[in-house]
């Protein structure tokens, strides 16, 4: 199925916290400041009900999403206050692909985990977690992955500010 | 495992010697003492320097006697920030950092990348250089495969066919190096194409080395995959049930090793390769359980090997059909890409590796992320290591074929 079929179908099952769609357009001529977006159509998805909609897509026999791909989050600004969290699903029995995007605030950033329904979820989020310091909400085992256990902050924040010594090491 | 001592265990089971309450006088009066061996569970920690985890990498082992009742994979060791860079470097610059995460197939590595920031352009790539980057992605497949196979019999104890996959790999790398001066980490594969053409002569000499290697792989299978030691330490050792290797995310050899008939070139095409499962250039390899259960270690092998003779019918094809032209399509040299975002993934020799790139439509990338087969595929060790021998850890670690340097990027 192509990324229309996929979201429609995502309607007609009512899948749990669909909120829309974002498709990549042409620029408005209009408006000269448009530059159009580029890639990936995706849906969107609120971010309580992220792991019943993993569920829902897993499950229905048209959709088949077997495999979670990936999952990691993008801080698109220093100045924006929401997170994106991507989620790459595939079918290996129709071969078709789908990304999910939940936005969620960088405030106290919690998402609930999706290791319940596809295992491979539990190292993309526990290094989602130490490189963003968002919160997926009962994760088995939510140590750090890649960082050191007393690493000081998350380093794919924007905001992020590189440390200038780690236990006595110069890193200046 | 505690040693029972007239029916009973003593306890409690203190550190080193322990001895028994229970000694009993001889006969001859002298005091008999039964002791104890410490018995409990053992932790053992394989690595982080270990010549078989191929890398820096650490796996914290439980064991009970030579049972592993746990394993525990921890990573980071190589951990170069890879993501964080390609957020600070411009587009074209962040090349050469690809070469380095998969340092084993660094050609796929550009391909992936290159692939994901084309997806955003729109631009057309000279058919000349999908022809050039399917011949190199292949070669660079054949030679990631023959690491594999020489490091998994030198694992278990084959020392031969390792210098026998090193003498065919290094002639891979002799070609690279003709082609684009480097023998490991290529950036040969450009956004829009490819570097440069072909020196004179090379589409030849890959040809010559397609008919030689697949004398050659005839040996590989007889000197080591079908080797009946080989098998006996291989067959029915680390099963991984379908259900298992879609839970865990598993991608490639690993996944097809457990049956599933999913190869992303055939299944999603992207580039030459669906015209090229059109024409029916290649098969994909499946494992069947022919020596053991379906899964085993020997059935992920069987893939990798067989694998290489299908890069090398992949390679036959485009030598066929490649036709002079240009190599490169026109970019600029500092590369602005429209806003938006894409995710591309491609068949690696390890398993999908995705790119994940974001753009504000400047010349910097909001966002790199990259998804390394190795990462998720070694996840799936804590579900298949518990219940094993200590001795077959290494048969089991060898047949997930991880890079290190791509799980911690």
């Amino acid at each position: 199925m192509d990324f229309e079929g996929i979201h429609g179908r995502l309607g007609a099952i009512s899948a749990p916290g669909l909120s829309g769609a974002d498709r990549p357009r042409e620029a408005d001529p209009e408006d000269k400041k448009d530059g159009g977006r580029a890639g990936d159509a995706f849906v969107q998805v609120e971010p309580g009900e992220i792991a019943a909609f993993l569920a829902a897509c897993r499950d229905d026999a048209e959709l088949a999403f077997d495999l979670l791909v990936d999952l990691t989050a993008t801080d698109p600004d220093a100045q924006d206050e929401r997170f994106w969290i991507g989620y790459q699903l595939l079918s290996t029995t129709h071969r078709h692909r789908l990304a999910i995007k939940v936005f969620v605030a960088k405030e106290g950033a919690r998402v609930p985990t999706a290791t319940a329904v596809y295992r491979a979820a539990q190292w993309h989020e526990r290094e989602c977690a130490e490189m963003f310091g968002i919160t997926f909400v009962g994760h088995p085992d939510p140590r750090n992955i890649l960082l050191p256990d007393d690493w000081a902050g998350h380093p794919l924040r924007k905001d992020y500010e590189f440390p200038t010594e780690y236990h006595g090491i110069s890193c200046e | 495992m505690m040693i029972e001592s007239q029916g009973k265990t003593t306890e409690p089971q203190a550190a080193g010697v322990v001895l028994s309450e229970k000694a009993r006088t001889l006969p001859s009066g002298e005091r008999e003492f039964m002791m104890d061996v410490r018995t409990a569970d053992l932790e053992v920690n394989m690595g982080p320097q270990h010549p078989a985890t191929h890398g820096v990498m650490r796996i914290l082992i439980r064991t009970d006697g030579e049972l592993i009742t746990g394993a525990q994979p921890h990573l980071g060791y190589l951990h170069r920030c890879a993501e964080k860079i390609g957020e600070n470097v411009e587009w074209l610059q962040y090349l050469p950092y690809t070469d380095r995460y998969d340092y084993l197939a660094a050609m796929n590595n550009n391909l992936g990348y290159s692939m994901a920031v084309e997806a955003m352009l729109g631009e057309e790539i000279p058919r000349r250089a999908q022809m050039l980057r399917t011949i190199c992605a292949e070669l660079n497949r054949i030679g990631s495969h023959l690491i594999a196979f020489g490091t998994y019999g030198l694992d278990l104890g084959a020392i031969t066919p390792f210098l026998y996959a090193f003498r065919e790999r290094e002639w891979m790398m002799a070609l690279f190096e003709k082609i684009c001066g480097a023998r490991l980490t290529y950036s040969y594969l450009r956004i829009g194409g490819v570097f440069n053409d072909t020196p004179p002569g090379w589409l030849g000499e890959v040809e010559h080395f397609c008919d030689v290697f697949e004398e050659k792989h005839k040996e590989y299978v007889d000197l080591l995959m079908m080797n009946h030691i080989f098998v006996k330490r291989t067959a029915d050792i680390g099963v991984i049930p379908a259900e298992m290797a879609l839970d865990f995310g598993l991608t490639g050899p690993m996944i097809r090793g457990s049956g599933i008939d999913f190869d992303l070139r055939r299944d999603t095409p992207y580039m030459l390769y669906g015209e090229l499962a059109d024409a029916g250039a290649f098969d994909v390899i499946l494992g069947s359980g022919a020596k053991g259960a379906l899964g085993d270690c020997w059935d992920r092998f069987y893939v990798r090997v067989m694998e290489m003779i299908e890069s090398v019918k992949i390679i036959r094809w485009c030598l066929g059909s490649i036709e002079p032209g240009p190599v490169i399509a026109p970019l600029p040299k500092v590369l602005k890409v429209p806003a938006g975002e894409a995710y591309v993934g491609i068949e690696n020799p390890r398993g999908e590796l995705g790119h994940f790139v974001v753009s504000d439509g400047g010349k910097v990338a909001r966002r790199v992320r990259v998804r390394g087969p190795s990462f998720c595929n070694l996840a799936v060790l804590e579900a298949i290591m518990p219940g094993t021998l200590l001795a077959d850890a290494v048969a089991i670690v060898g047949s997930t074929d991880v890079v290190i340097g791509e799980t911690d990027r």
